[in-house]
């Protein structure tokens, strides 16, 4: 199919495209735009906010006003690093045991771990709250869990469940499927054992998907809003990002010096909230392609 | 773990006289690492997704506050409560929005796909201005939307007053917030599904279209008897993954119109946040969750089920 399309037909095409492209941006090009304005410049031009005198007012607001603000920061960083270690190492190794080791019971095992896929979140997290706040000799807890708030409000509530993630378990089995046999035999041959053909053999192999996996849980994790409101809404100094700026932008987390409505603040705390994953979607975009199609292709 | 290091083919070979126990372990070397890597894996796995589920169900037939006093047997009590108001508005509500944005969001992803498809300039920029607004935050960008549609101050209602017309309060019209929440949910929702479709269109061989157009079909009949056959499995993907995302939509509820006005655009995840965290109605909440657990899974078949059926 290398004959070049017609004229009019590429411009068609291209505004389509365009158009499209427009609305999918809009809010995000107009929400940047409105926070370089003041509260008054901004009401001035109701169609589009042009920073006509651009200032970095509502930032340093926000940088500087809103105490738990690094907190807030600090937290997810904790929590993407938890939740990348963990369930990367959970599924390396379930990846090679499923992908690589034969033995009874194996596909018995597998799909116990897959069932829960079919399962819609809100199922787990009613009854996991539960399982948090009556943990046994936790958060003032008796041992039967009874007289304190268990987890609830405190940091396992955001580190404890979540480690074993069935997804990347699923990705990483596929992608041991893809790997000949031979290193692994090779390195048999010189005496290597099993922790060191992971390290040193699959390891290196694995970095591209392990990517995949990296990129997706600090997207997620910057992102994540219902756990946290569900699990420790009342403890400020463990909110994650996402939760912390969603408040602030509600306005149920004072900022020191702002008062009332203030529309290019608000602006300006969402595009905080939303630059990072968009600035690493386009330094890591292959990585997003891969593991999005992870799933649909290879599945 | 000396066996290990032997030879796979012969193992015997270095020991002169295996013992029995060597033997044996080393016919059942790959079950005895397997079972020990497995083993703590799937007790957390235990403890943190499989007695939930199992909790879930059985706290959907009692009557509990969730904190201390024991919960009381309530029979069928808490599914009953979902066939009376409000309870079928917000079943309502969710079918509703699931269908029409699942609809809405793959068709337009399958022709923006078809159109990227396209050897175009710049079509690397274009992709990914469709997927950025699935990086989003959905609970920031809910909360920007109420910016857009605040009765006074918003930013619609600062282009109305520019041209001299009253202002609009969105949030107290049902039908507003519905158009809301489906075309929120479509926006960041539909730059999966354009990768997903775009991924697999590309996977198609190329001289499979080109045989097409030599013999004649060209348009919309080479992209209905070719292209969408080829794209049946995608298609069912998309469609299962759409649906379990579809029915899940929060954060928009929630926090732009907060299920109002009157329950009109009530879900059933945002009920049953509030049956259990603000009611403190425990066994309402896990019924919901039981509920729209079976509901997801007898869609995901029924698309499983005619997928396949149209194929054979």
């Amino acid at each position: 199919m290398n004959v070049r399309k017609p004229l009019w037909l590429r411009i068609t095409l291209h505004a389509i495209l365009i158009l499209g492209s427009i609305i999918m941006a809009y809010p995000l090009v107009f929400g940047a735009a409105a926070s370089l304005n003041t509260q008054a410049d901004f009401i001035r031009s109701p169609w589009f906010p042009t920073p006509l005198s651009p200032t970095l007012l509502n930032y340093r607001y926000l940088f500087f006003s809103a105490d738990r603000f690094p907190i807030w920061i600090f937290n997810t960083l904790v929590r993407i690093v938890w939740f990348v270690i963990l369930p990367a190492t959970v599924a390396v190794l379930c990846g090679y045991v499923f992908g690589r080791l034969r033995f009874r019971g194996r596909e018995a095992a597998f799909m116990f771990l897959l069932g829960s896929m079919l399962v819609p979140g809100i199922v787990y997290q009613v009854p996991l709250f539960v399982m948090l706040a009556r943990w046994p000799l936790a958060g003032g807890n008796d041992l039967f869990g009874q007289g304190g708030s268990g987890f609830i409000n405190r940091w396992p509530a955001l580190l404890l469940p979540g480690i074993v993630n069935v997804y990347y378990i699923f990705l990483l089995r596929q992608t041991f499927t893809t790997i000949p046999a031979d290193y692994e035999e090779a390195a048999r041959l010189d005496g290597a054992n099993t922790l060191q053909i992971l390290t040193r053999v699959y390891l290196p192999m694995l970095v591209p998907v392990l990517m995949v996996l990296v990129i997706f849980q600090s997207v997620n994790l910057w992102n994540d809003y219902l756990w946290p409101l569900i699990t420790v809404s009342a403890n400020q100094s463990i909110w994650p990002v996402g939760l912390g700026l969603q408040r602030v932008m509600e306005g149920s987390v004072p900022v020191r010096g702002m008062q009332g409505f203030n529309q290019p603040f608000i602006f300006a705390v969402a595009t905080v909230a939303i630059l990072p994953t968009i600035v690493l979607f386009l330094f890591f975009q292959r990585y997003f392609v891969e593991g999005v199609q992870g799933f649909g292709v290879k599945g | 773990m000396k066996t290990r290091s032997a030879p796979p083919i012969t193992p015997s070979a270095q020991f002169s006289t295996p013992t029995r126990w060597a033997r044996t372990r080393y016919r059942h070397r790959h079950a005895i690492e397997a079972w020990t890597i497995l083993t703590p894996i799937l007790i957390y796995y235990t403890i943190f997704a499989v007695i939930p589920v199992l909790a879930n169900i059985a706290i959907s037939f009692t009557r509990w506050n969730g904190i201390n006093v024991a919960p009381v047997w309530a029979g069928l009590e808490n599914y009953t409560r979902y066939l009376k108001p409000p309870y079928p508005l917000i079943m309502f509500n969710t079918a509703l929005f699931a269908v029409v944005v699942l609809l809405i969001q793959t068709v337009v992803a399958f022709f923006i796909a078809l159109l990227l498809n396209e050897k175009l300039a710049g079509r690397g920029a274009y992709r990914a201005l469709w997927y950025i607004p699935t990086l989003t935050s959905a609970a920031i960008m809910a909360q920007l939307v109420t910016v857009f549609i605040a009765p006074y101050g918003g930013v619609i209602n600062n282009i109305l007053q520019s041209l001299d017309r009253p202002p609009v309060v969105f949030t107290i019209s049902g039908a507003w917030m519905r158009t809301v929440i489906i075309v929120f949910s479509i926006w960041r929702g539909v730059g999966g599904p354009v990768v997903l479709f775009l991924a697999a269109l590309q996977s198609i061989n190329p001289e499979v279209q080109e045989a097409a157009m030599v013999d004649g079909a060209a348009g919309w009949a080479r992209i209905r008897s070719i292209t969408l056959p080829l794209l049946r499995p995608m298609m069912v993907f998309v469609l299962v993954t759409g649906i379990i995302g579809a029915f899940q939509i929060f954060e928009p509820v929630q926090l732009i119109s907060k299920g109002g006005p009157f329950n009109q655009t009530n879900v059933m995840l945002t009920q049953i946040y509030n049956d259990a965290f603000v009611n403190s109605n425990f066994g309402v909440a896990t019924a919901g969750a039981t509920i729209m657990g079976l509901i997801l899974l007898a869609s995901s078949y029924t698309v499983l089920r005619s997928m396949r059926e149209e194929e054979g």
